[in-house]
């Protein structure tokens, strides 16, 4: 299992991977569940399906950013949480992002924003 | 709600179109989160969603599971080829297959078994019935006979007047031909030897439709007397003629005539073919029929029914047909046959009969049946293998599963699997070719002499293929179970919970009773129909031949007409001959004679009884052989009324003769029969009136399983002169001299040959052997199949007991932890032992039951082989259920005994 965790200087996350990683950033979900926060978080413009929720998941799983966990109560429904690795490559992408989002405040490009 | 029972089942379908292992891991959740966004959008909202996930993800999907199979094989196997990965099962498989080598071994014979009898079987079976004649449409070729109506004879050959009769009158053939066997000595550089040669009509070849290979076969104006041409066969040309391509044009020496050679045929060519029907000996040279003058008139009318006659049906008429128009053509003769001759006469018929079956027809249902028996035997052999393979496969699903955690693919482990099962299969199959092929070669010649179109068994390609690969079939299918099975579950739950237990285990066990059942049942089956023909078989070897014959050494010579063209010559060769050999000091008898006893292949002829208690019933047909010496002493060939002929009768024709007891019952029940008369032919014919001397015991014709026919024996003074002198007869010319001696038979042979060789050396011998093995080969045939039945009952019983053995064996692995269980709960050993004995005999009385079920129909079927032997013959089906028993039981021991040796508390701590 080798592939690397995206950090300083990588290629940044899609943002598929980057909503579902902010959607366990508090704690983790089912597939359904991560794919109502990924809805809510990214608007209308990234819905998923379910197929798509539960194959990123699994090349996540491949890099190490999530891990499925043993199921404590509803045997039918699948957890996945964040590992660490999940943690710091979402923290990146978030630094990335706010940096990025400066820029664009400094340029003055988006009226009304600050 | 069943509103979206359609979407959710459409849902499911399509997530076929997923990787197996993104399905199986989350085909649950992909399913629960369909219904929940049903819940939340409703159909129409659900499947706009849906629809471009699905696009989307199936191409994610599908890329990561080949990537990850790719990574598994380079971390599992480190990057094979798919040759190195072959061989590489192949080591394992060796080394896994040596490490249980009772398992190997025993599915490896049983294969052998299974293909090796197969194979032997059905090339027999295939060359006897199914293997081409090699005549142009065979299928429509047909030989006629003649005979009389109520004669014991049944068919018989046809007289040479009535052949011609029939050239013309006959409609249903395009053309029909006649040929007879003729025996030949055959000189010239090499040793003289007797060889059988065939006289044919010019017509006859053109029926067959085969050419000859280098020159032609007898033209029309070739079939007179005097002309000497002969065709030859391959096998004589190669032989002695040395496959030299200007063979055509030279000259073959017969009986010391040089004949013109005008052609020679191919290899493949047989003819007549091997059978039951008359002058059914192969031919190694063919000359011209030529029928004479003598043959032509009507005064050889009521004599000579010895030719065959051969006809191809035209066009596409029905063989129906022709067996009628045979049948009107019966009155039609007789009325040409001269007016004497008319009362006896009357009784005379001609009937037809297809080639092909008058070839194979007496023996087709014994093969048939042979066929059959194998076919059981492989079905048990084949039921045995998938048992074996089923059980080692169980107790490897553990190994299985752990390659596959280690990253093993599907293939990867079919293939695995694939080389064991082939590894097997190779190893039983060359086992099994070599037993069949010594099988095949063991055959006693009179088996392959009695088979028709049978000269040198081998085995079949194509048989060994088919069974070959029907034996690899089964072993791969059930070697490839477990895999099967365990595919469908998660393989870690395997792996948690671990031993032996297996998953379906309820299922495997029930498919593993069937198959033990149904090979006990099918050695049922085999074991009664064995008892049934050795029953037969001993009734057979009871039946008295009539002769007492312990050390009798015969041979066979035949004068040529060079030399001996006189009937005196003929006469005063054997006269010498009988002296000389009577003068051999360890020779206590000698005798010559035209044919031997208990062969029945003598004549035949026609003859009337004087004063018969039935007049319209005095003419019939029976064996005749002529004797010159002490015919009945040389045989042991009780006299039971009257006396033998003397010295003097031998030399000058008294007109006496001896007749059978059962000529002596049919004609003069309750009479004298001594001083009644007979004579040749029909009622109306000229021949001299004999006189009945004697009355000689019945000496079994041929055939030991059928009452002897009527027999009449004549001193050689009786032949006349012209059968004598004219070769076309060959009858007197051809005797056997028999020799009784004191001490072992092989030491006579040499005088015998020097007495020979003293009064002619360039005299070819034949058919040196005894009277011992004359009747040994009367009763070969069933010999044969008897031993051949045991043989394969024996290995059917032997495996089903294997396959009983390993079931309960392996049982006994399986519940090692439930018996632990018992015996600590209080259980005795004894109790344990009745477990496994119960569960073994539970399995043999059912499979007893179906067998006894599947015996009573085999039994039907063999009823026209038996002898004296009922097909309900209690004694079989007595002692069949008890061997079966016993056998069982001692399957039953060993595991058993493993049982009762369990330690409960290691049982029980073992997982």
């Amino acid at each position: 299992m080798s592939k690397p965790v995206p950090s300083r200087g990588q290629p940044p996350l899609t943002a598929a991977v980057f909503h579902i990683l902010l959607a366990l950033a508090d704690g983790p979900l089912h597939g359904y569940a991560i794919m109502q926060a990924v809805e809510a978080s990214a608007g209308e413009d990234m819905r998923m399906g379910p197929g798509t929720i539960y194959g990123s998941l699994q090349r996540m799983e491949d890099a190490g950013l999530v891990r499925e966990l043993t199921t404590l109560g509803d045997d039918r429904r699948r957890v996945f949480g964040l590992q660490p690795a999940g943690r710091r490559a979402l923290e990146a992408e978030a630094r990335r992002l706010t940096r990025l989002a400066a820029l664009v405040r400094a340029r003055r490009l988006i009226p009304g924003e600050r | 709600m069943h509103r979206w029972a359609v979407s959710r089942a459409i849902y499911r379908g399509l997530l076929c179109l997923y990787p197996h292992e993104f399905r199986a891991r989350f085909g649950s959740d992909l399913q629960a989160d369909f219904a929940d966004l049903l819940h939340a959008r409703g159909t129409m909202g659900t499947w706009l969603r849906v629809v471009p996930d699905l696009c989307r993800s199936l191409p994610l999907t599908h890329a990561r599971a080949r990537a990850s199979r790719k990574r598994a094989r380079a971390t599992a196997y480190h990057g094979e080829t798919a040759m190195g990965s072959l061989k590489a099962d192949v080591r394992h498989a060796v080394r896994s297959l040596v490490k249980t080598p009772v398992f190997t071994a025993v599915t490896i014979v049983t294969l052998a078994l299974g293909i090796g009898a197969n194979s032997a079987i059905f090339s027999l079976v295939n060359a006897v019935l199914l293997r081409p004649l090699g005549y142009v449409e065979p299928e429509r070729l047909m030989l006629i006979y003649e005979g009389f109506r109520g004669s014991s004879l049944g068919k018989i050959g046809v007289s040479p007047p009535d052949f011609i009769d029939l050239t013309t009158l006959q409609r249903s053939f395009s053309s029909i031909g006649a040929y007879r066997t003729q025996q030949y000595e055959l000189s010239g550089a090499g040793e003289p030897e007797q060889i059988i040669g065939v006289r044919v009509s010019a017509s006859v070849f053109p029926i067959l439709g085969v050419r000859a290979a280098h020159g032609r076969t007898f033209l029309e104006s070739e079939d007179q007397p005097g002309q000497d041409v002969a065709v030859l066969s391959y096998g004589l040309w190669q032989r002695r003629y040395g496959s030299d391509p200007h063979a055509v044009g030279r000259t073959v020496t017969l009986d010391r005539r040089p004949y013109t050679i005008v052609g020679v045929m191919p290899a493949s060519f047989q003819f007549p073919k091997r059978g039951p029907q008359i002058n059914g000996e192969p031919a190694q040279v063919w000359t011209p029929l030529a029928l004479g003058p003598f043959e032509r008139s009507q005064q050889a009318r009521g004599m000579m029914y010895a030719h065959t006659v051969i006809g191809r049906l035209r066009g596409s008429l029905p063989a129906e047909q022709a067996m009628r128009e045979a049948g009107a053509l019966g009155p039609t003769l007789v009325r040409n046959y001269p007016a004497m001759l008319q009362g006896p006469i009357k009784s005379l018929m001609v009937t037809a009969a297809p080639l092909i079956g008058e070839i194979a027809g007496q023996v087709q249902r014994p093969l048939l049946i042979l066929l059959g028996a194998v076919g059981l035997v492989l079905l048990v052999a084949c039921a045995n293998v998938a048992n074996l393979v089923l059980s080692r496969a169980v107790t490897r699903q553990r190994e299985i599963s752990v390659r596959a955690a280690l990253g093993a693919g599907r293939r990867r482990l079919l293939q695995m699997l694939l080389v064991e099962g082939l590894l097997l299969t190779a190893a039983g199959g060359a086992l099994g070719l070599f037993i069949g092929n010594t099988v095949v070669r063991a055959m006693p010649d009179v088996i392959t002499l009695a088979l028709p179109g049978v000269q040198n068994v081998g085995l079949d390609g194509r048989v060994v293929l088919f069974t070959f690969a029907l034996s690899a079939l089964t072993a791969i299918i059930f070697g490839l179970l477990p895999l099967i099975v365990s595919e469908r579950r998660d393989l870690a739950d395997l792996l948690r919970e671990g031993g032996a237990r297996s998953i379906g285990g309820a299922r495997q066990h029930r498919l593993q009773a069937m198959l033990v059942v149904s090979s006990v049942a099918l050695a049922v089956v085999l074991l009664a129909s064995a008892g049934l023909l050795m029953h037969s078989f001993t009734k057979l070897m009871a039946v008295d031949p009539g002769i007492r014959a312990p050390r009798v050494l015969t041979m066979q010579v035949r004068l040529p007409q060079a030399g001996y063209d006189s009937a005196a010559a003929v006469r005063s060769f054997y006269q010498g001959l009988h002296d000389r050999v009577g003068a051999i000091p360890s020779v206590r008898g000698a005798s010559i004679q035209t044919d031997l006893p208990v062969k029945g292949d003598g004549e035949r002829r026609g003859f009337t009884v004087d004063q018969a208690i039935d007049p319209s019933n005095a003419t019939s047909s029976a064996a005749v052989t002529w004797t010159f010496g002490d015919y009945f002493r040389t045989f042991g060939v009780p006299i039971v009324k009257g006396r033998g002929f003397l010295p003097e009768e031998d030399l000058e024709n008294r007109g006496m003769t001896i007749v059978s007891r059962a000529l002596a019952e049919r004609y003069w029940p309750g009479q004298d029969p001594i001083g009644k008369r007979l004579k040749w032919g029909v009622a109306a014919s000229r021949g001299r009136w004999q006189t009945v001397v004697g009355v000689a015991g019945d000496v079994v014709d041929g055939k030991l399983d059928e009452p002897p026919i009527m027999h009449i024996y004549v001193p050689y003074s009786e032949a006349v002169d012209p059968a004598l002198a004219v070769p076309m007869a060959g009858l007197m010319r051809r005797m056997t001299v028999a020799a009784v001696t004191d001490q072992d038979v092989a030491t006579v042979v040499a005088p015998m040959r020097a007495a020979i060789a003293a009064l002619d050396p360039a005299l070819a011998v034949a058919e040196v052997t005894t009277m011992a093995q004359v009747m040994a080969d009367a009763s070969a045939p069933q010999r044969f199949s008897t031993l051949l039945l045991g043989a394969f009952a024996s290995g059917a019983l032997l495996l089903a007991a294997i396959g009983l053995y390993g079931m309960l064996a392996f049982g006994v692995t399986r519940r090692t932890r439930e018996i632990g269980v018992r015996l600590a709960l209080g259980a005795t050993r004894g109790e344990v032992v009745g477990l496994v004995v119960r569960q073994g005999m539970i399995l043999t009385l059912t499979g007893l039951g179906f067998g006894v079920v599947g015996a009573l129909g085999a039994a039907r079927l063999l009823r026209g082989l038996l002898y004296q032997t009922e097909p309900l013959d209690v004694v079989t089906f007595a002692s069949v259920p008890g061997i079966l028993a016993v056998v069982a039981l001692l399957a039953c021991y060993l595991p058993a005994r493993r049982a009762a040796r369990v330690e409960p508390m290691a049982a029980l701590r073992a997982e």
